[in-house]
């Protein structure tokens, strides 16, 4: 064995050292990601004060984004929302313990938004370009797109251990296929109708979580401590 | 007919299984003027009967006397003489049942075929791009969605191309960013179309260079002009995105008074970077604009197209010396009542020893406070009233030149001697009189 193969033989070691490292960083780097988003970990208490920020933030925007749709459409469009169509999410969180109410709050989200954007399009061709409701439409998507990763990060966060199950392709609340214009509207008006009770709901359920999930966060972390 | 129509719409499959009920026809398109008749089926699995049905059309209820019976679930309504949609979005003709539930809806699209656009104009900003407007040829297009593509070409040969731009905030315009020719005539022209008919606008033809406009001239400055209370001058900066491109620009100048909003234009600044505006008020805020017309670039025969007005300017004319002629008097409501005193005292010793007031001066003030110290003076002294002091001959705008002479206390004022040239008073103890 030649000396330059001798001496080669520490630096083959570090580079493997390296690559090794490397490799771990990226496992890690990567399991915390999760549908293309990466979460940094950050104090239980002030994420959820912002996503509580968020969503109040949207809700007050559906507010007003359902009474200017109702307004674009016609006399008599209060009666539109009250229709049953289905396919539509219902307002409705669902679970018993905070994981699952959580988990209930993402999946709603991204449930919305598919029909956010179908209510968009549709309403694109109906209204004058210069509609206040279409930038409306849109902000509110941008917006609830926003929340469902913030709601993604947290739920990482708080319970590492519990996946998020794949978004259903083709499930229940997929939206209808091609309508008629009444139907559209009665479509539209029923979608914001029940995103607007939803992001009540989540405000509501945030306050809540927050106040159960990040207490005990901080017990068990106190207690942690003393050991 | 319209019973074999709701027979064929009786089918179950037709009906979704939330509603089924549906309305003939869905979404159509009609001319204003014109008459409908729609059809309301209900399914029997409803359990209801079509004479208990009702119809609105934008949330206001049809009189029964359109609607017919044409079967058990089966009510028609006929419409005359439709008006203009109320919305883009489309009428909503709906048709309910007796307690007020919604069983299905037809938005109507109420309106006329596009008449073709009219008043179509261009424009280019420093002939980078290209800015068009055109009117809608006809109210009735108005109603319904219409289409407006603005299509351009140039004028011997190339492809015919759209704008794609229509969003710059201004209905019934276009905006072409770039990719322009210059010296070859473009042919442009605007294509609307909708539910029920389409219209074509005449062509016209330009070249970029003949519709040139330019940004507002930057770096206007109003100042004043010495101590001239009627005369401001204003200067201004040539539009610098031009300044290779060969033309002469020609200037307006438009002015107001602060508190009015009638303009006064100046047309003949000609291609000046400054002008002097005179005949103004004295001791007034002026607001001041200015804009640039970029005439004959690149030797283009025609004059652009006027620039926006530049922002405010603002400046003010010295306050004159002269009061306003008129009444010597204070004015009325005169708050300050020591001053109010001390004017009337002044306007009094004016009246009496000058012209009137229309020789009123602030000099002419200082002149009646120098008397007024020295006489006061003089009467704590010796207590002497001056007498026979006016003279008519006394001009004003002269100096008034105040000498004393020592006297006995005894002695009497004379009458004060009065030089031709001068204002010249000279004041003579004289014994008290007050």
């Amino acid at each position: 064995m030649s000396g330059h193969v001798k001496n080669m033989c520490p630096q083959l070691t570090i580079s493997q050292a390296a690559r090794t490292l490397l490799s771990l960083l990226l496992v890690a780097a990567i399991d915390s990601v999760s549908a293309g988003v990466v979460c940094r970990k950050q104090p239980c208490g002030s994420s959820l004060q912002r996503s509580l920020k968020l969503t109040k933030l949207i809700h007050k925007e559906s507010v007003d984004l359902l009474k200017t749709y109702k307004l674009s459409q016609g006399d008599m469009s209060e009666l539109f929302c009250q229709m049953s169509i289905n396919n539509v999410p219902d307002p409705n969180i669902s679970g018993l313990d905070p994981s699952e109410r959580m988990l209930s709050i993402y999946s709603h989200c991204k449930a919305f938004l598919p029909h956010l954007k179908r209510v968009t399009e549709q309403q694109t061709d109906l209204q004058p370009p210069s509609s206040s409701l279409l930038s409306k439409l849109s902000t509110a998507h941008n917006r609830t797109n926003g929340l469902a990763n913030q709601i993604n990060c947290i739920y990482q966060t708080l319970f590492p251990n519990l996946p998020i199950p794949p978004e259903p392709v083709d499930g229940p609340t997929s939206v209808p296929p091609s309508q008629n214009v009444f139907q559209q509207k009665v479509y539209g008006c029923v979608v914001l109708k029940r995103f607007k009770e939803f992001l009540s709901r989540v405000t509501r359920e945030l306050r809540t979580l927050k106040s159960q999930v990040c207490t005990r966060r901080t017990t068990f972390a106190d207690t942690n401590a003393l050991f | 007919m319209l019973s074999l129509l709701c027979l064929m719409l009786f089918v179950p499959r037709v009906f979704s299984s939330s509603t089924l009920a549906g309305i003939f026809p869905q979404d159509p398109a009609l001319r204003m003027g014109s008459s409908l008749t729609a059809t309301c089926t209900v399914s029997p699995e409803r359990g209801l009967h079509a004479n208990t049905m009702y119809w609105t059309m934008n949330g206001k209820r049809l009189p029964s006397s359109t609607y017919d019976l044409l079967s058990p679930n089966c009510l028609s309504v006929t419409l005359h003489h439709l008006n203009g949609s109320q919305q883009q979005s489309g009428d909503n003709l709906v048709c309910h049942s007796g307690d007020g539930h919604v069983l299905a809806g037809s938005c109507l699209y109420v309106g006329m075929p596009p008449e073709k656009p009219v008043n179509l104009t261009c424009w280019s900003r420093n002939t980078k791009d290209l800015s068009c407007k055109w009117t809608p040829g006809g109210r009735g297009e108005t109603f319904i969605k219409t289409k407006y593509t603005l299509k351009y070409k140039l004028r011997w040969y190339g492809r015919e191309r759209e704008c794609e731009d229509y969003s710059t905030g201004q209905r019934y315009t276009c905006y072409i960013p770039r990719d322009l020719a210059l010296f070859t005539p473009y042919e442009i022209w605007v294509e609307a179309s909708n539910q029920l008919g389409t219209a074509t606008s005449d062509v016209i033809t330009l070249d970029i260079l003949d519709v040139v406009t330019t940004d507002p001239p930057d770096n206007v400055h109003v100042s004043r002009v010495g101590e001239l209370e009627d005369q401001l001058t204003v200067h201004w900066g040539s539009p610098p995105a031009l300044k290779d491109f060969l033309f002469q620009a020609k200037y307006q100048i438009r002015y107001r008074l602060e508190d009015s909003t009638e303009w006064k234009v100046v047309d003949d600044v000609g291609n000046q970077t400054s002008c002097r505006l005179a005949g103004l008020r004295a001791g007034t805020v002026y607001f001041v604009q200015v804009r640039c017309n970029p005439v004959g670039i690149y030797g283009s025969r025609k004059a652009g197209i006027w620039s926006d007005w530049s922002h405010p300017s603002a400046a003010s004319t010295p306050h004159s010396e002269r009061l306003q002629s008129g009444s010597c008097e204070p004015k009325p409501g005169e708050q300050n009542s020591t001053l109010r005193r001390e004017l009337k005292q002044f306007f009094g010793w004016v009246r009496k020893h000058a012209y009137g007031c229309s020789g009123m001066s602030i000099k002419l003030y200082d002149q009646w406070r120098v008397w007024l110290q020295k006489s006061h003076k003089t009467r704590n002294q010796v207590g002497c009233r001056l007498l026979g002091m006016a003279t008519p001959n006394i001009p004003s705008y002269k100096p008034l030149r105040i000498n004393e002479t020592t006297g006995t206390s005894n002695e009497r004022e004379e009458n004060p001697t009065l030089d031709s040239d001068t204002l010249s008073l000279t004041l003579k103890r004289a014994p008290a009189v007050c």
